[in-house]
């Protein structure tokens, strides 16, 4: 699968990692430069909001510059960093939930952009087909726990595997499986009565 | 159920490849040092602050160990010692007391 070969993928050195842990700024640019991007999709498929990914992926590398002194070595880098991101899409998923459910009727700012994008009949249908699979899949997801969700994008659309997300989540592989299992049952249960 | 297994399967790769991973803007970077800035200003503040409130407390606590508590030592709750009690206790005016002035 390329998106988990994608995953594993060490983008820097160890020693830069290094370095920025032991308070180099110029080496923590780096990282930053080297991660951003990868970073950043893994937001935008967790939260399912493009408006709001660059503020989310900012919190995760300000975390990751004031936390990046607990880290015990470089190898574990990488689990460190998805789990820094993991917990910034969480915290924004909850504030989102909660909003939501104080203003059930509002519409996301990308869906009021694409609502007038296709109005004014701007997209093309290759986009236009994007746009229904990213909103397929995030009232799918919106049916689901927050948990659930995060859980199923890192396994099946982030491609990681079970090893990596034992590193994240900090659970055995058996106790991982359980609750994969179970939160691919209740999103094949909404996809269900969706279809 | 198998069937709904495999086109969830296939809306998850539809999905991964509807969202690719975005080009940061050019204000990314920037803004993340903004906040690592903004974070260690608040730090740095909080620090002075705290400092400022010990440096505060510690001063105080100089002023009472050098004025007020030798203020309240200097002030003796007994103006003579024991023995000196004893002392005068014993001495011939008060034995005459005791015997009734009758001394042989």
């Amino acid at each position: 699968m390329e998106s988990a070969e994608r995953a594993v993928a060490v983008l820097i050195e160890f020693e830069l990692i290094e370095r920025a842990r032991s308070g180099d700024d110029n080496a923590f640019n780096q990282v930053l430069q080297a991660y951003r991007k990868r970073i950043l999709g893994t937001i935008a498929r967790l939260i399912g909001k493009p408006e709001d990914v660059e503020d989310v992926g900012q919190e995760v590398f300000l975390r990751l510059y004031y936390s990046l002194d607990q880290l015990r070595t470089p190898e574990v880098f990488e689990p460190w960093l998805y789990r820094l991101t993991v917990n910034a899409a969480y915290d924004y998923l909850r504030r989102q939930r909660r909003r939501h459910e104080s203003r059930m009727s509002d519409l996301s700012e990308q869906q009021v952009m694409m609502a007038d994008a296709s109005a004014g009949g701007k997209q093309s249908k290759e986009d236009a087909r994007r746009t229904r699979i990213r909103e397929q899949v995030q009232s799918l997801l919106d049916k689901v726990s927050t948990e659930d969700r995060v859980l199923l994008m890192l396994k099946e659309v982030e491609g990681l595997s079970l090893k990596e997300l034992e590193k994240i989540y900090k659970v055995n592989e058996n106790a991982l499986k359980v609750r994969l299992f179970r939160a691919r049952q209740r999103v094949l249960k909404a996809y269900e009565s969706e279809a | 159920m198998d069937r709904m297994d495999d086109k969830l399967d296939s809306l998850w790769a539809e999905y991964r490849q509807a969202c690719p991973d975005p080009e940061p803007s050019a204000n990314f970077t920037p803004r993340v040092w903004q906040r690592i800035e903004a974070r260690r200003r608040a730090t740095s503040s909080l620090r002075h602050w705290v400092e400022a409130c010990v440096m505060a407390a510690l001063t105080l606590t100089l002023l009472i160990a050098t004025f007020l508590i030798p203020r309240y030592q200097r002030q003796p709750v007994y103006q003579s010692t024991y023995a000196d009690v004893l002392a005068e206790a014993d001495s011939p005016d008060y034995t005459l007391v005791l015997t009734g002035g009758d001394i042989r």
